[in-house]
């Protein structure tokens, strides 16, 4: 049985904190980037800032995290990579990034719709001794490489040698969390097998208030949203609600 | 035979020779265990007959690898035998509390991810099946070190040719990858890969 | 027979063509494509198996509790507790990456002496030299902890002072100890029971109080709702991420904070909708509305709307004490879902204003860096991380202190917390030999002194003989059925928690004679309690990798 992980990500609760990006860049050691800038920076998971377009008391925001979508359906980057550097797993429904067989064309940042995907402009360097805190699940890329979220793949494969090790064959979805809903304060990002009719991320997808962004392109990401506020609906589409702020000042 | 042709003749001679016979000796560098460890001495005298007594699989499932100092301290905190390879081991690494520094034959790059958990306790493998006889071992094996890749031989196998390569000889992508194909058995990229 | 030109170029074309039926080019290829995948330079993890403990972090008093990933002795990653009922599992976002902060570039590993370097030895003596000289105040960034009372107890003993820099979210409760008689650190608030909060710029979504504690109970009973279960109303300048998804943001002019706060009073005992007896003040809501910018029928409607859904409480960012009055006339002082004894007698302790002219002040590592003491005393300041400015915090000696995790401390009730809570932050990190820390510092020239270990273990048999509360360890039971002192110790120093009954029904009178003259106060923005010249490296994800915030939300150089 193969599983379809995804999440749904709450936007009502989401406070723009910031805790999921922090949490996110230390699973997956990614470095520190002192010389970085908004436009080189490097963040698998992004919390994004829009505003409602209104004046005075009644101007809210609403945070929106963006990580790698995990389209199921002709998914934009595959089908450009020309190293078949990624692919949709077959077991998981996780959109497989593999930086060590990257060459570094960035043709999948141009081609995802969702610019979830960083670019290693550097090679990745700590300040020395740091490297002693590196998470050893995951591996360090290097500088020239193309990397995104995997949905934190180490954790599941740590949930699956724990499975193995019990004599399972299935991993217990206590085990595998991913650091960003390990994180939030809110427990905005709901994360589950959205193939299993039993799992509440899924129960949760099929929502009248969930929504994906973008939907129209037919990717079948399997990153959802949810609100209850319909100005925070409209942003799924561009053009149809408030300009999305624009992140690269 | 013409002038030319025997030129011709001993340059691919040269060049068979240097690439059948030198390269697969100067290629690789030849490095000692720090201890000599000998498996039969182990399973003959004290009782330890299972590979998992010492490799031990922890009840996460991770695997502990080369046994650290305390699996040896067990029994080597003091000396308890006569040989000169157990005199280091006492003197040099368990008496001032420091790991030995084992060479590993079977290490893989950073981004590989290997379970023996699933790979022993789900899939059923027995160890010898990729470690052959390493279990009975009455002498150290040689660890000859690739100096290009830094990795071991045994991660292309012996056979610089790869032809009449033992079943368990080699752990190159490929090979897990035939091993797989072969049960059924697949796995995307992440499934090996971290 | 000479060797011809022709014979080498036939040898060496015959060489080439031999070399492609070899192994050579083959295994070349593959070599050399495994080499350039792994650069020596590119640091990776260490291959090491990994352990969970529990500590708190120790980043500032909230002590949230905390899971550690450790491999080879290395922090390798943190998470929350959520079995917590406090912190709900949660951390703020410099939480997440505070296990990368003792590798700073900043991080300070020698004494240093104005700006050379120097040593322990000197600083010992120089130490020495001072308290035969004269008195030294102590100032304390974390009071309550074991720490904390070596301090107290060798100030007292040495005929100095003992001074505190309370947190903003203690100096906000610092006005009812002048109404009701309680010292500002056993009070709480009871946002558990409360159905509307009024907050006047202070980040309840960002970390005020347990940053967890807050966002669970808005998430559980706002995020998302028409008609909220937890009204939130924000009063604040400009839209903060609390303004920004708020139930109600009633944007005022900065520093306005006392005349709004004053005004709604006014409105509410005019038209009688509260029953605290207290008078009403002077202040009209003509100049209210000058002060703030809101209309006076802003102002109406949003004092009638605080009252719509009892219990209110409102949270100040400082001691302002017309936002205390307010709270004194809303009736939400010791009542349910408002401001809450939390039942321990603990001491007040004089601030910083206190110091007078000592010999030396002794800055433990917790204070905030931007604090500098007076001019004519030596100062001796303890800090795990050095400032980017020179002249040192203001120190004439910085002291290599123990960074995150890297000494045995404790965790007394955080700030803000309606029931008393108890927890130890086991050392979980080798400190280096060069790191010390002020209660060491006292302890060894004090050799009399209760030092931290024993303070702990005193503490730890205290709960036990009181038989109260709630352990929250590997098991949570209460304290009562737990067997021994020896058990109940173990237990909080492998990481878990102690907490309290809720005594949020002691009594808490508070008597208000006269309001308060509305002042303009300066900014009503809270300051952080992050007070660390250094930020977690991660935290660049934040402020410098992308648009989402202000490096100068958290640093104040």
């Amino acid at each position: 049985m193969s599983a379809r992980y995804g999440m749904v990500i709450d936007l009502d609760r989401c406070t723009g904190c910031g805790a999921c990006m922090v949490a996110c860049a230390a699973e997956n050691n990614v470095p520190p980037l002192p010389q970085a800038t908004p436009r080189t920076g490097l963040t698998p998971l992004l919390v994004r800032k829009v505003s409602n377009g209104m004046e005075g008391g009644a101007q809210r925001e609403v945070f929106i995290p963006i990580m790698c979508m995990h389209c199921e359906h002709e998914t934009p980057c595959v089908s450009v990579c020309p190293q078949q550097a990624v692919e949709v797993d077959k077991a998981t429904g996780i959109v497989m990034q593999m930086p060590q067989r990257c060459l570094g064309c960035r043709y999948c940042m141009t081609a995802c719709p969702y610019h979830a995907r960083y670019f290693n402009w550097w090679d990745p360097q700590w300040p020395a001794g740091m490297e002693k805190s590196l998470n050893p699940g995951v591996a360090v890329r290097m500088r020239g490489v193309v990397e995104k979220c995997n949905l934190c793949h180490a954790r599941l494969h740590a949930a699956e040698e724990k499975a193995a090790a019990s004599g399972r064959r299935e991993i217990d979805p206590a085990d595998y969390i991913p650091a960003c809903v390990e994180a939030c304060p809110t427990a905005a990002i709901r994360f589950g097998n959205l193939a299993d009719g039993k799992d509440p991320a899924s129960h949760e997808a099929h929502s009248p208030d969930a929504f994906r962004l973008l939907a129209r392109l037919g990717t079948e990401p399997k990153i959802y949203y949810k609100s209850k506020e319909a100005w925070v609906k409209a942003l799924a589409e561009p053009g149809s609600g408030p300009a999305w702020e624009d992140q690269h000042g | 035979m013409s002038r030319n042709s025997l030129a011709l003749g001993l340059g691919v001679a040269t060049a068979l020779l240097a690439g059948w016979v030198a390269f697969p000796q100067v290629l690789y560098v030849r490095k000692h265990q720090p201890v000599e460890f000998h498996h039969k001495t182990h399973s003959e005298k004290s009782g330890i007959t299972q590979c998992g007594d010492c490799h031990t699989l922890r009840a996460d499932g991770t695997f502990i690898g080369m046994p650290r100092l305390e699996t040896c301290s067990g029994c080597h905190s003091q000396r308890i035998g006569t040989s000169r390879e157990e005199a280091t081991l006492v003197d040099e690494y368990i008496k001032p509390g420091q790991e030995v520094p084992w060479l590993v034959y079977a290490r893989q790059p950073a981004n590989v991810w290997f379970s023996h958990a699933v790979h022993v306790r789900r899939a059923g493998l027995g160890c010898a099946e990729c470690h052959s006889s390493d279990g009975q071992s009455d002498a150290v094996r040689v660890y000859e070190q690739n100096r290009i890749t830094g990795y071991s031989r045994d991660i292309w196998g012996h056979s610089i040719s790869r032809l009449r390569r033992a079943p368990h000889e080699g752990m190159k992508m490929g090979d897990c990858e035939s091993c797989h194909r072969q049960h059924h058995f697949e796995a995307g990229c992440l499934g090996c890969h971290q | 027979m000479k060797v011809t030109r022709r014979d080498l170029l036939l040898w060496g074309t015959g060489a080439a063509a031999g070399l492609v039926l070899t192994p050579v080019p083959w295994k070349l290829l593959g070599d050399v494509s495994i080499w350039s995948q792994n650069w020596p330079w590119i640091p990776q993890p260490t291959h090491a198996p990994v352990e969970v403990k529990r500590s708190s972090c120790t980043l500032c008093p909230k002590g949230c509790p905390m899971r550690v990933r450790l491999a080879a002795g290395w922090p390798v990653g943190v998470a929350g507790v959520p079995s917590h009922p406090l912190s709900r599992g949660a951390l703020c976002p410099l939480g997440f990456g505070a296990h990368q902060l003792n590798w700073h570039p900043q991080r300070l590993r020698t004494v240093l002496h104005g700006e050379k370097s120097s040593s322990w030895n000197e600083a010992r003596i120089a130490f020495a030299k001072a308290l035969r000289e004269g008195p030294i105040a102590i100032v304390d960034g974390y009071p309550g902890r074991a720490a904390s009372l070596v301090f107290d107890s060798f100030a007292q003993k040495q005929g100095g002072s003992y001074h505190v820099v309370p947190s903003p979210e203690i100096r906000a409760l610092a006005p009812y100890q002048a109404l009701g008689g309680v010292p500002a650190v056993d009070l709480g608030y009871d946002l558990e029971n409360a159905r509307t909060v009024l907050s006047f710029g202070a980040p309840l979504l960002d970390g005020w109080g347990i940053p967890g504690r807050f966002n669970h109970l808005w998430a559980e009973r706002a995020a998302g709702a028409a008609d909220p279960q937890l009204r939130l109303i924000q009063v604040e300048d400009s839209l903060s991420r609390t303004a920004a998804r708020a139930w109600q943001w009633a944007p005022i002019r900065a520093g306005a904070e006392a005349a709004l706060a004053t005004a709604m009073a006014r409105v509410l005992l005019e038209e009688g909708r509260v029953s605290a007896r207290v008078p009403i003040p002077a202040l009209t809501l003509a100049e209210a509305e000058q002060q703030t910018g809101l209309s006076t029928d802003a102002i109406r409607g949003l004092a009638r709307t605080i009252v719509a859904r009892p219990p209110v409480v409102a949270i100040a960012t400082d001691d302002n004490p017309s936002i205390a009055a307010l709270n004194v006339a809303l009736g939400a002082v010791g009542t349910r879902g408002g401001i809450v004894r939390r039942g321990k007698k603990a001491k007040s302790y004089p601030g910083i204003d206190t110091i007078g002219s000592v010999r030396a002040v002794l800055i433990d590592s917790t204070v905030p860096w931007d604090f500098t003491p007076s001019a004519n005393a030596e100062v001796f300041r303890f800090a795990a991380w050095n400032g980017a400015s020179s002249r040192a915090g203001g120190a004439d000696w910085l002291l290599p202190a123990p960074g995150f995790l890297e000494e045995l401390t404790d965790v007394p009730t955080p700030p803000t917390s309606a029931v008393e809570t108890y927890a130890v932050a086991p050392s979980l990190v080798k400190a280096t030999p060069e790191v010390q820390s002020a209660a060491q510092l006292l302890c060894g020239t004090d050799t009399d002194l209760a030092t931290v270990e024993k303070t702990i273990h005193a503490r730890c048999e205290d709960l036990f003989q009181a038989r109260a509360g709630t352990l929250y360890g590997d098991a949570t039971m209460p304290v009562a059925q737990v067997v021994s002192v020896e058990k109940l110790e173990e237990q909080l120093r492998s990481g878990a928690a102690w907490i309290g009954e809720d005594v949020s029904s002691e009594r808490l009178r508070c008597e208000l004679k006269n309001w308060p003259t509305a002042v303009d106060s300066p900014s009503s923005r809270q300051e952080t309690t992050w007070g660390g010249p250094a930020l977690p490296p991660l935290a660049s994800k934040l402020y410098q990798e992308s648009n989402l915030r202000e490096a100068s939300e958290w640093r104040k150089a």
